[in-house]
């Protein structure tokens, strides 16, 4: 069963409602039935398909509940399946390249990395990883509220208000556990969302995470991500000025439609002297990394005991010139 | 399949005859019930009428969690626990079971569209001096920072989607009895289907659609306000002024669970009525209040006050 099957779509909102909603899960519009209505009054006694008794509802099964065999009438209810990926992006990457790019950041780091950790790194583990987001496009009319320094009068604050639609495309949520929500942010850029697979291609032996959330916990997450992008979009484009404060939203959301995927990338682990780091390369895009590297302590040290002795330098400077 | 002779022109003090499906016995329906159970061979039956403007289909049904013994265990609690001024025979009095039924109820959602006008207040400290005397009676200057606040007015627009008001349907709940017992979850509701009826009461609705639609338009615009009130930036607002457009407006029958309980503390007095929200098994209804008991404890607090007054008087 595909749980992403859209059947149709709200009438207000224009978001799709997936198989078993019976309601919008945006604006709450309760989703067409096809039932037919009595054409006459009718009376009706149901009665058990099993045994024949009368069925009655039970509190305890929640559920017209057979008296007598206690068989159990299903009921159309809202469905909250696991969600489910609904495609893989390939890899495009080879485990090679991902190897490669490794080294090659590590000689980018600047001088204050240790000196010899691009010779002396040893790669550890490298294990590619197809990791779960929901990736989502949505019409949002936004209205805002906000203090800004833009403005202000005695108090260095000033109030503003306005309203502006933004149009989200392929906005990814991520939905992993495996990587932070920093390093998810990183991996995701590199990421051609147009094409996408049925079945995972482009890597052997990878790790495929589930989507371990079920639908109503995920368009939770997904709100909430659409409200903390509009605080965003609020800050960055809409509101005058440079620092904000009590930053409010209401969004109004039309036809947010949602893609569940399943988006690849390396995870690399590399040993220098005694410490494992942790790196995480795009799957599609080898520029777009993120991980962590050892600094070097005495270079560190060095520069400032060099900064200290320069100071007292120029304050020796300046005295003997006072 | 037999129908009734039953419909809906009646006058509503009619009853509904209708005839048992299973044992033939004709059973008298109050006629804004939508099921029944026969006294003589216990079968429950559900009536099905054509849906008409006021009397519509219902959508959703919440159905039942809260079986009946647990119920009537919750409003025992639930009277036990009155306040001290709670009379005592209803505190000791027993409930008695009226019904569990599902009470007909219209769920409303629209998109609202607002313009507001405000005056933020924004804080701002300053240091000014002042002069008092210090311990040795000497006058001395001092500075201390003090908040003052910039009111400046904000004008603006707010949209958002209002779901989930619910107003009562039945003439026999009003609107803020139903709201005692509220919230309902709704977010697992059922599809009506005539089964989830079977063997409970069900009431149709008895307030037409036009008076729920104005009571849930009217609490909508509350609702909006307090949205409004939230959505001011600022360290304080005053004079929020607002006006509200709502569009795109949908109501939708929902049947609601709920216990109905009596209680009968004084054969001189009306029963009175206690609720049950069959989902949750919140209980709410009015606790009859002591005149006694109010007066003896005005009594005690003046007494206490006068036995005060006399020992200031005497020690002094």
């Amino acid at each position: 069963m595909n749980a992403s099957t859209h059947t149709s779509v709200c009438d207000r909102c224009r978001t799709p409602l997936e198989s078993g909603d019976l309601r919008c899960s945006i604006c709450g519009q309760a989703a067409p039935a096809d039932i037919q209505p009595a054409a006459e009054t009718k009376i009706t006694i149901l009665r058990c398909q099993g045994c024949g008794a009368a069925i009655t509802y039970d509190p305890d099964q929640q559920l017209p509940t057979c008296s007598f065999c206690k068989s159990t009438v299903a009921i159309e209810t809202i469905v909250d399946p696991m969600e489910q990926t609904s495609g893989y992006l390939p890899f495009t990457v080879t485990p090679d390249q991902a190897g490669q790019a490794l080294r090659r950041w590590l000689g980018t780091l600047g001088w204050f990395r240790p000196s010899d950790l691009r010779s002396s790194a040893q790669l550890q583990e490298l294990r590619p990883l197809w990791w779960v987001a929901w990736v989502f496009d949505a019409d949002c009319h936004i209205s805002w509220t906000a203090d800004s320094d833009a403005g202000a009068g005695r108090s260095s604050w000033a109030p503003h208000a306005g309203q502006t639609s933004v149009q989200f495309r392929n906005v990814l949520a991520s939905a992993s556990r495996g990587l932070s929500v920093d390093e998810a942010a990183v991996v995701s850029r590199g990421l051609d969302l147009s094409v996408v697979d049925d079945s995972p291609t482009g890597a052997q032996n990878a790790t495929i995470e589930r989507f371990d959330v079920p639908r109503s916990e995920a368009r939770r997450q997904v709100k909430w991500s659409l409200t903390s992008m509009a605080e965003r979009q609020v800050q960055n484009h809409e509101c005058p000025g440079s620092q904000f404060r009590n930053v409010r939203v209401s969004v109004v959301v039309q036809g947010l439609k949602t893609r569940r995927l399943s988006l690849p990338a390396y995870v690399l682990a590399y040993r220098y002297k005694d410490s494992t780091h942790r790196v995480v390369i795009c799957g599609q895009n080898t520029q777009h990394l993120v991980g962590s590297a050892p600094y070097s302590y005495a270079k560190m040290v060095l520069v400032v005991l060099a900064a200290i002795a320069l100071a007292v330098a120029v304050l020796g400077v300046l005295a003997a010139s006072g | 399949m037999s129908t009734t002779s039953a419909n809906k022109s009646q006058s509503s003090s009619d009853y509904v005859e209708i005839a048992c499906q299973s044992c033939g016995a004709t059973l008298l329906l109050q006629p804004h019930l939508v099921s029944t159970v026969c006294p003589y061979c216990a079968s429950p039956s559900v009536i099905q009428r054509p849906p008409s403007k006021d009397l519509p289909r219902p959508t959703f049904v919440i159905g039942f969690a809260v079986d009946h013994e647990r119920a009537t265990a919750l409003v025992k609690r639930w009277i036990g626990g009155r306040s001290m001024f709670a009379r005592s025979d209803f505190k000791r009095a027993a409930p008695e079971l009226t019904r569990g039924v599902y009470l007909p109820a219209y769920l409303y959602g629209a998109v609202s569209d607002s313009t507001f006008s405000a005056e933020i207040g924004e804080n701002y400290t300053v240091t000014e001096t002042y002069t008092t005397t210090d311990a040795n009676g000497k006058t001395v200057v001092r500075t201390r920072t003090v908040t003052k606040t910039e009111w400046r007015t904000l004008r603006g627009n707010h949209q958002s989607y209002v779901m989930d008001v619910v107003v009562t349907a039945s003439r026999g709940v009003s609107n803020a009895a139903l709201e005692a017992i509220e919230p309902f979850d709704l977010r697992g509701p059922r599809r009506f289907s005539p089964s989830i009826l079977a063997g409970w009461l069900a009431e149709e609705p008895s307030r037409t659609q036009d008076e729920c639609f104005r009571l849930a338009h009217d609490e909508t615009v509350a609702k909006v306000g307090g949205k409004l009130e939230n959505f001011m930036p600022g360290d304080s607002h005053r004079n929020l002024r607002y006006q509200v457009q709502l569009s795109r407006e949908v109501i939708d029958l929902v049947l609601f669970p709920v216990w109905s309980y009596a209680v009968r503390y004084d054969p001189d007095k009306p029963p009175v009525r206690i609720l049950v929200n069959g989902q949750t098994g919140r209980v709410a209804g009015d606790t009859p209040i002591s005149q006694w008991k109010i007066a003896a404890a005005v009594g005690v607090g003046l007494m206490l006050v006068l036995a005060f007054v006399l020992i200031l008087a005497l020690s002094q």
